[in-house]
């Protein structure tokens, strides 16, 4: 399988600061290497702190790393994330042009997709009414709409996105599977056991700021399952 | 990627998200100018009636071209620290942050010169040739104004202190630009550090076009181009040095 993205020997700082005048360095991950490959769903899994969030956006080319190289191999890389830069008082229509476009996708690319954002959000002619009229289900379902409607290379997921009602959970969740089972490159951060070993072709762990393993995921799950002493 | 696309959409979106959170609203472009000025005008054309109408025409013409420059730079500085939520989702490039703030408030100032320009007419002033000017004048300060909001929305997300000194650094400014005086009637030290503030110099060239019928002067324009050329380069070097940095602060 030819890669997608590599991260070689990735270092993030943050500086916390230690008195008024004087911050002190605080890696967040370092001496961090992978490789996402075409078509994969890679699951990255670690506790909470462990440097989740800043490695997916080093991989989303949001945050530039402080040690170390990205080696791009796809054009683009985004985070699925709903309702991206929605205005409360503007029509759906309006913010899934607006949303779509701060995702990448053209003007005219977007308009192309709105008869598809709009049967998967099931808003009908509600499409045309302020944003801050819908309810909250109607809300996750239009954010869903436009967000598989960007479908950049490599998706990058953060978390379980469970929002909505019951049935809409279902039909996203669907979505998100269809997509990360398809041969669509996919990256999915995660705590959820059931969906890594559901869904990923191989895992990342992260561990106080480092990677402690990359492979298959079911012995990785097993010692991810242990407790720390017992390593 | 065509980041132009995405500006002027963002753009048009803010306006029309903020016209249509009021009852009445793009209707509040004009008249809350229109109150602003007449507020100025009950204070000092009826009520001190200093210096009679001709007063007001000069407060005026300095009023609104300083309202432009001060609620963009001071919503511009703040841009990109305001919008945490969506540079931490998405890459964009951080200019085009201040560049949509710094447009929006041109478009409220395009709503609002031809009120002036009516009040100044139906108050007796004579429209002229020089009055052409006006276009060289609104596209100078539009530079100031956009290199200025680039650089301090670069530097507000790492000094997040700053926010407070620009509001005071603005409320200074607008008593060093010549607002409610004319700088010309200073004299010594004052006067000459006066004339380095292209604020004042801007101010000065509106008067000048709008009031006196002349042409603004030669090195005004050339003055305020290269005084924002300062900011602009400053505003390029930071944002091609911190662009992939900010999320990391904000």
């Amino acid at each position: 399988m030819s890669v997608a993205l590599k991260l070689d020997d990735i270092g993030v700082f943050y500086r916390r600061r230690a008195s008024l005048f004087n911050r002190e360095k605080h890696w967040a991950i370092r001496h961090v290497s992978f490789e996402v490959r075409s078509g994969e769903t890679l699951g990255v899994i670690g506790r909470n702190g462990a440097g989740k969030s800043t490695l997916l956006k080093i991989l989303a080319g949001i945050l530039a790393p402080d040690e170390g190289t990205v080696i791009r191999e796809v054009a683009t890389a985004s985070l699925l994330t709903i309702n991206l830069g929605f205005l409360p008082n503007l029509s759906g229509v309006d913010n899934a042009i607006l949303s779509g476009m701060l995702m990448g996708l053209s003007k005219s690319m977007i308009r192309e997709k709105l008869p598809q954002i709009i049967e998967f959000s099931e808003l009908g002619d509600a499409i045309n009414d302020p944003f801050k009229t819908y309810s909250a289900g109607m809300k996750a379902r239009l954010g869903f709409g436009v967000a598989f409607a960007a479908d950049p290379d490599i998706i990058l997921i953060d978390e379980v996105l469970g929002v909505g009602d019951r049935e809409f959970r279902l039909k996203s969740t669907r979505a998100m599977k269809e997509k990360i089972t398809s041969d669509k490159t996919v990256v999915v951060v995660s705590h959820n056991e059931p969906l890594s070993r559901e869904t990923c072709d191989r895992l990342v762990w992260i561990e106080d700021w480092m990677v402690v393993a990359t492979g298959d995921v079911d012995p990785i799950l097993a010692d991810y399952a242990r407790p720390r002493s017992e390593r | 990627m065509n980041y132009l696309d995405i500006i002027l959409y963002k753009t048009w979106a803010d306006l029309r998200s903020e016209a249509s959170r009021a009852y009445i609203g793009f209707l509040w472009w004009f008249i809350e100018p229109v109150l602003y000025m007449g507020a100025f005008y009950l204070l000092f054309g009826l009520g001190l009636r200093m210096g009679g109408d001709n007063f007001v025409h000069f407060l005026l013409c300095g009023l609104v071209p300083w309202k432009w420059f001060s609620s963009s730079v001071s919503s511009g500085s703040r841009s990109i620290a305001a919008n945490t939520g969506l540079i931490n989702q998405v890459y964009l490039p951080k200019y085009i942050l201040p560049t949509i703030v710094v447009l929006t408030n041109l478009a409220k100032f395009l709503v609002i010169l031809p009120v002036l320009v009516v009040v100044l007419l139906v108050g007796g002033e004579d429209i002229s040739v020089h009055w052409f000017a006006l276009i060289l004048l609104i596209l100078l300060q539009f530079f100031l104004i956009w290199s200025l909001a680039c650089f301090t929305s670069a530097i507000v997300p790492f000094v997040p202190d700053l926010k407070y000194l620009i509001e005071n650094g603005l409320l200074l400014l607008m008593f060093l630009s010549g607002v409610f005086f004319d700088i010309n009637r200073l004299d010594g030290d004052i006067a000459v550090a006066l004339s380095y503030n292209p604020v004042a110099l801007l101010i000065q060239a509106y008067r000048d076009v709008l009031l006196a019928n002349q042409w603004p002067s030669v090195s005004t324009l050339v003055y305020v181009g290269g005084f924002s050329i300062v900011p602009a380069a400053l505003s390029w070097w930071l944002f091609s040095r911190l662009d992939k940095k900010f999320v990391k602060v904000i």
